[in-house]
């Protein structure tokens, strides 16, 4: 299955949001949708979703409208919310049954997913009597019951403590591997890094970046060295080189390392040489390929949101 | 098929969550429990009254009698009051003066200074609703006067007595309604609408609005559609109320079965002389329907709101346009004809009290309860269609209060 997003345009009265934007999403890929706050992610889930109609432009699958009813879809929303005063277990399969799930499948896998999340004991108590973390867990739940075909999540990462994080990416590799449309929107990139095949960058509305999430940095790495010594300060060593290769571009990255451009004008062998003839002791160097945190942040500006 | 499949699912999972609410089930219970206790007071009346014998007959003057004095004087007047009022010689003083001042010593409470045959002044301590007294000392003093004026004009007193004991019969036919039986059981009816409008409308709201606020609409609303919820949820409520409803009158017509022999005489007849084929017909129709379009209205309104603390402001204006319902419906009872009641039973958000207690108290044309009852069915049809475009509108809206008729514009509005 392909999911495409074709030039998505909203506006909340006078302001438009969502400035036309595309991409596309395959079955068997999972893909991280990034971009600072108030980018626009969650407009665009929303959109796709149907709770929001957007102004202009398609959602498409296969070449064919997207009905989100059509389809097994597990939906985490940004605002998360289930009914505190009702029972676990029940609004779970509650939950999956309006989605289309039969009543015996529906019990199994939510109790398999509560079990899952390690909450057996929690089944027939009130959400509300749960901790935090704990309900965000059932949130989670109640997006995975019933094996989904396409999973759209927003901020799924968003309150997990790091076990429970590793527990949930488990999860959406396993869906992946299994042939299903995996979609989550986030700002914490790593996470985004270790699970993701495909990204896609939304910035104020606008598209800045799609595609293979190895291509990307590749690309944003190509041609470019990496060099971190130990007995030479990050300045001088730029300094250095940039009087000896005066057609580099040089970049101090991580406060300790510097990354530079050649431009193709140089090989990599002629800066090894340069670098141990100064007697530089070597830390690493090699070829250059950017962490999407370096990407998002040369992309974006400023920090991570 | 499927959207079908699933309104009952909405239905049935609000319908559990209702019916499985603590609040819901003591309110039942206890409402059911003071329902039967009601019919069965005559019964616990009997057990701790003692057995009525002749001797502790009441005297039926006791209300002239009981801590109340007397001064005579026009002494034959006494004399004729006394044996027949059967007055304690204690009570009976020789001097208004006397009488006052045993008053104000609060050995008793009222007194009487019977002048002549036809004038007596009474004294009170404290004066209350109590004009009877005075009423029944005048119609014994005026009979009295009478029987002596006939003695003296040479008519045995056998004869008067026997004069004074006839009886007048009488039979009384109403062709329409008697609106003198009927007006108390359709007024207890009538507060039965009135509480399940107020209470459940007020229910469906919040239930709406604490979707919202909980953001769990946004899971719904991705899962089904806005047609299941609205008429799932408004179905679950109301239902929950007729099950309520149904087991406070099932304790009521077990505790009116079983008591039916002790329970006064006026009661029975008000039920049975109200409870007609008619009436049950037009209070059931108007009364189910029209609960609903009070629903959709409550849950239209519960859309407008983000917060569950919202929802009383924003469902105060239907509680007052209910609320002149109520007030029409207690004008009916003396005015069943007026132009304001007729208007009242045909408007739909006040049919459905006026209506049916017309039909308690007057005979109401037919074409009347049909353009009334099709008006209030038109105008739930469309109040639902109505609220389930505000309440799908209503899930773009978060954290803001919008007003009724904004979200009507905004329901129709293609963005």
């Amino acid at each position: 299955m392909i999911l495409e997003v074709k030039d998505i345009k909203k506006s909340y009265g006078e302001k438009e949001i969502l400035h036309g934007i595309s991409f596309k999403v395959q079955s068997g890929r999972a893909m991280g949708f990034l971009g600072r706050n108030g980018a626009g992610k969650s407009t665009t889930i929303r959109c796709m979703m149907g709770v929001f109609r957007q102004n202009s432009g398609q959602f498409l699958i296969d070449n064919k409208e997207f009905k989100p009813e059509d389809y097994r879809i597990g939906y985490l929303p940004e605002e998360r919310g289930m009914y505190l005063k009702n029972k676990v277990l029940p609004q779970l399969v509650y939950f999956a049954r309006l989605r289309g799930g039969n009543k015996e499948d529906s019990i199994r896998s939510a109790k398999e997913w509560i079990h899952f999340f390690g909450l057996d004991d929690y089944s027939n108590k009130p959400l509300e009597t749960l901790s935090k973390g704990n309900q965000q867990k059932i949130q989670i739940a109640q997006a995975f019951v019933n094996d989904p075909d396409i999973l759209i999540l927003d901020e799924p990462f968003s309150g997990l403590d790091p076990v429970n994080a590793q527990i949930f990416k488990n999860a959406i590799a396993d869906f992946v591997q299994r042939g299903k449309l995996v979609i989550f929107s986030s700002h914490q990139m790593s996470y985004v890094e270790e699970v993701c095949d495909d990204i896609c960058l939304i910035h104020s509305g606008d598209i800045l970046l799609t595609g293979s999430l190895d291509d990307i940095k590749r690309e944003r790495g190509f041609g470019k060295l990496l060099f971190k010594g130990e007995n030479v300060k990050v300045n001088e060593a730029d300094t250095a080189i940039k009087q000896a290769f005066p057609e580099v571009q040089t970049e101090i990255f991580d406060g300790d390392s510097l990354v530079i451009d050649t431009k193709s004008q140089y090989s990599q062998e002629d800066l090894l040489r340069f670098i141990t003839d100064k007697g530089w002791t070597i830390v690493r160097f090699g070829m250059f390929e950017p962490s999407l945190n370096d990407i998002f942040i040369s992309l974006v500006g400023g920090e991570e949101a | 098929m499927k959207k079908l499949r699933n309104f009952k699912l909405v239905f049935g999972y609000e319908f559990k969550s209702l019916l499985g609410k603590k609040s819901t089930i003591i309110t039942t219970i206890i409402m059911a429990l003071i329902v039967f206790i009601l019919f069965n007071v005559p019964r616990f009346m009997d057990w701790f009254s003692p057995a009525e014998t002749a001797e502790d007959e009441k005297n039926p003057y006791e209300i002239i009698t009981e801590s109340t004095g007397y001064v005579f004087l026009d002494e034959q007047t006494g004399n004729m009051l006394k044996p027949m009022l059967q007055i304690e010689d204690e009570k009976i003083f020789s001097s208004r003066e006397e009488l006052v001042a045993a008053i104000e010593n609060d050995e008793l409470k009222k007194g009487f200074v019977v002048e002549e045959a036809l004038k007596y002044e009474s004294i009170w301590l404290d004066r209350k609703l109590e004009f009877e007294a005075e009423l029944v000392l005048s119609e014994i003093l005026k009979q009295m006067n009478i029987s002596n004026t006939l003695i003296q004009k040479g008519i045995s007193p056998e004869e008067v007595v026997a004069l004074q004991s006839k009886e007048v019969e009488s039979t009384t036919t109403v062709l329409g309604k008697d609106g003198t039986s009927n007006t108390i059981v359709a007024f207890v009816l009538l507060f039965i609408i009135y509480m399940l409008v107020i209470m459940y409308g007020q229910i469906t709201s919040t239930v709406i609005a604490r979707e919202k606020d909980s953001r769990t609409m946004e899971l719904l609303i991705t899962s089904t559609k806005a047609s299941n919820l609205i008429l799932g949820k408004v179905a679950a409520s109301g239902l929950t109320a007729v099950v309520q409803l149904g087991t406070v009158a099932l304790a009521g017509y077990i505790g009116f079965v079983l008591n039916k022999e002790l329970l006064p005489q006026f009661i029975v007849e008000a039920l049975s002389g109200t409870l007609t084929k008619e009436y049950l017909i037009s209070y059931l129709y108007f009364t189910i329907v029209g609960y609903i379009l009070y629903l959709f209205l409550y849950a239209a309104l519960g859309s407008t709101v983000s917060k569950v603390e919202d929802v009383n402001s924003s469902t105060a204006p239907v509680s007052f346009l209910f609320m002149i319902g109520y007030f029409i419906t207690s004008f009916s009872m003396t005015n069943p004809d007026s132009i304001v009641v007729v208007a009242g039973s045909i408007v739909p958000f006040t049919s459905l009290m006026v209506m049916p207690f017309r039909t308690a108290v007057d005979t109401v044309p037919m074409w009347q309860y049909i353009l009334s009852g099709g008006l209030l069915l038109a105008t739930t049809v469309l109040l639902a269609l109505l609220s389930i475009r505000i309440y799908r509108q209503g899930t773009l809206n978060y954290g803001n209060k919008l007003g009724f008729i904004k979200s009507i514009k905004m329901a129709f509005n293609k963005n």
